[in-house]
């Protein structure tokens, strides 16, 4: 159990290429903290920094507040899971979890108890004795956290430990992994591209993208207050809407119009943007396919669309729609709450009126991307 | 209703059996012409063996069956000097196969996982260093080992050092079985607490069983058989001679008379250590030679 504190902390390889740049984390003791963002953007490299699997180019990385910069990762105290699980192909699962301890010359007692306990808590004490090739993707999964959990280490270190699964035994893995969380009571970072990963594991998120961190925040936060257009499209799925739109204000009234309707901002959301003094003028606006209500009447507040696909997906369905000036719209829409006859009214080609509420807008700089309220 | 059935079950059990028997035939010629490049190949090899067993006279004769067996020859090589030829010839192949297997696996283990920064350049050079032929150092090589004191009687540490000082180049093959071994398992045992060293003998070389054994054999084979460096290093003393010079002796104008039966002899026995530890081990060395491509 250990803070690890990042500081300035960049990576150039040889070819001159700057993987990440002047990182700046400090991670809490027991903190679960997760760095997500699309291939390319530093995470796998930020954590085989803190690993020591790659050399730091710039910044010091601190384990329980030594600087480990210079360090093995023999010597760091810390345990991995990757994401090919990298298990030893001539060892027995046993021999897999045990060898780590076995490096360390524990007592062989010792190391059966460790080494039963733990495939206990996975479930995994009946292939003790078979090797990695006779297991199934989610067992082998398993002996990997078995390998990394029996060393006791301070930082619990896992590289998209979940990519290589099939969806449901992503689903299933991701609940034990909070459980085991739970069970260890450790310092975590997890690496995703997954954003349901991200936000379901997370005590805290890191949204990185080119080598850069986008934003650092609780889950709820990086969804509710995305600081610009990229962290508000990443995170949520289906991703974001984002239309242009006018924002107008005139003293203490702002109103947002876009694609012909006028919405007038009230509420929370207008005294945070009368606080940063926004002024009138063009913006992005975001609104979230979840947070799109589809109204069966035109009105000043509602935008009218051309539905061009529809998905059902069960409990909800993914309506795309085109606005007259082209614009393209996801919008979720809870089956439970449309008649038969509004279902089947809703068919390709169809126009459709959709409004929100001012509360679920998110106002960002068309030109930065950055959140007018929270930026 | 059941004749119609049987018809269309019938055709693709006939297209069956027609598939059978032209693969029937074709293994069957492929096995004829094996078996006849085997007859050639071996031909040499039974007429040693059926000369060592020759006992009524010792000179070359123009027929291959002997007309009277026994193992006078055998006894008589173990008077002559064959044994301690046999001896150093064992020795320097044991030594330079032990220490060729270690340098050449550390140096491909080191070329297949760390970068730095000569890497490529001296990769580059070794290969083609490696094209010019290995003759071309013999006369500096023969000065440098008589300087010191590593030739004639003394021809077995020379030849060692010879036989073991590039052998670091040859390797091609182990190093391209390493590429294809993760790199996750080294960084996984090394954030498990392993040493560099103790990831290539506790991780690599175990997954590598193939390559290693016949890094081993080609090692071995290499100072067993060789001829030209041993010659000359060895110039003429009889205690620095291995088999292959020893023997080569025998066949000269002035002994071949008396030797040749022997040396039929010497020859059975210099092939069978070699022929026992290829059939024991054949099935490795044909993974290590082919591993380098495809991982088994």
């Amino acid at each position: 159990m250990a803070s690890v504190k990042l500081t300035d902390v960049k990576k150039v390889y040889d070819n001159n290429v700057t993987a990440v740049h002047d990182f700046n984390l400090e991670i809490h003791d027991k903190e679960f903290v997760v760095f997500v963002g699309p291939s390319g953007c530093g995470k796998s490299t930020t954590l085989r920094m803190i690993a020591g699997l790659e050399d730091i180019s710039g910044g010091t990385v601190e384990i329980d507040g030594v600087v480990v910069n210079d360090l093995q990762p023999k010597d760091r105290d810390i345990a991995m899971v990757f994401q090919n699980y990298a298990l030893y192909p001539h060892m027995t699962v046993y021999d897999n979890i045990a060898f780590s301890l076995r490096l360390k010359h524990m007592p062989e007692d010792e190391i059966y108890e460790r080494v039963t306990g733990a495939a206990e808590i996975l479930g995994i004490t009946q292939y003790l004795t078979r090797k990695p090739r006779a297991l199934s993707g989610g067992q082998r999964q398993r002996v990997a956290i078995g390998r990394a959990m029996v060393r006791n280490s301070k930082v619990f270190l896992m590289d998209e430990p979940l990519s290589n699964l099939d969806a449901k035994l992503r689903n299933q893995m991701r609940a034990e992994i909070i459980l085991l969380r739970k069970k260890l009571d450790t310092t975590f970072v997890y690496v995703t591209h997954d954003q349901t990963e991200a936000m379901t594991l997370g005590d805290r998120i890191v949204i990185m993208r080119d080598g850069y961190i986008e934003q650092v925040g609780t889950p709820t936060e990086v969804f509710e207050q995305p600081h610009n257009t990229f962290v508000a499209g990443f995170i949520g799925a289906p991703m974001m809407n984002m239309v242009p739109a006018q924002l107008k204000r005139e003293g203490r009234q702002i109103t947002v119009s876009l694609l012909g309707a006028e919405i007038p901002v009230t509420g929370d959301k207008l005294e945070e943007l009368l606080a940063k003094d926004v002024h009138s003028g063009e913006i992005l606006l975001g609104v979230r396919p979840e947070h799109m209500m589809l109204v069966h009447e035109a009105g000043p507040d509602t935008i009218a669309a051309t539905l061009e696909v529809n998905e059902m997906m069960g409990s909800e369905l993914h309506m795309h729609v085109i606005a007259p000036d082209e614009t393209r719209l996801i919008v979720r829409v809870p089956t439970v709450n449309l008649t038969t006859e509004q279902r089947e009214r809703l068919v390709y080609g169809a126009t459709v009126h959709l409004t929100f509420e001012p509360k679920v807008m998110h106002f960002f700089d068309k030109e930065k991307g950055t959140n007018l309220i929270y930026g | 209703m059941s004749e119609k059935r049987v018809e269309p079950s019938s055709a693709p059990v006939q297209q069956h059996m027609g598939l059978k028997a032209s693969r029937a035939i074709s293994n069957t010629a492929i096995y004829v012409l094996l078996v006849i490049i085997s007859v050639i190949w071996l031909i040499p090899f039974v007429c040693i063996v059926l000369q060592s067993f020759r006992v009524e006279s010792t000179w070359q004769v123009g027929y291959v069956i002997p007309q009277k067996w026994g193992l006078d020859n055998y006894r008589n090589l173990l008077q002559t000097d064959f044994t301690r030829w046999y001896l150093n010839t064992f020795i320097i192949a044991l030594i330079t196969a032990v220490l060729q297997t270690v340098i050449v696996l550390c140096m491909s283990y080191t070329l297949s996982r760390f970068r730095f920064k000569m890497r490529g350049p001296l990769m580059r050079f070794m290969l083609i260093l490696g094209m010019f032929p290995g003759m071309l150092t013999m006369i500096i090589l023969y000065r440098v080992l008589k300087d010191l004191g590593m030739t004639q009687e003394n021809a077995v540490p020379g030849l060692i050092l010879v036989y073991i000082a590039s052998s670091g180049m040859g390797y091609y093959v182990s190093k391209g079985f390493f590429d294809t071994i993760p790199k996750s398992l080294d960084e996984a045992a090394r954030v498990d607490g392993a040493t560099r060293l103790q990831v290539l003998y506790k991780i690599i070389l175990p997954l590598s069983k193939p390559i290693v054994i016949y890094t081993i054999l080609t090692a071995f084979m290499g100072p067993w058989g060789d001829f030209v460096f041993a010659r000359y290093i060895s110039f003429g003393a009889s205690a620095g001679k291995n088999v292959a010079v020893g023997l080569y002796d025998w066949l000269s104008k002035d002994q071949i008379n008396k030797s040749y039966t022997m040396f039929c002899a010497g020859g059975v026995l210099v092939a069978l250590p070699v022929t026992i530890l290829f059939m024991c081990l054949q099935r490795y060395y044909v993974e290590g030679v082919t591993g380098g491509a495809v991982k088994g």
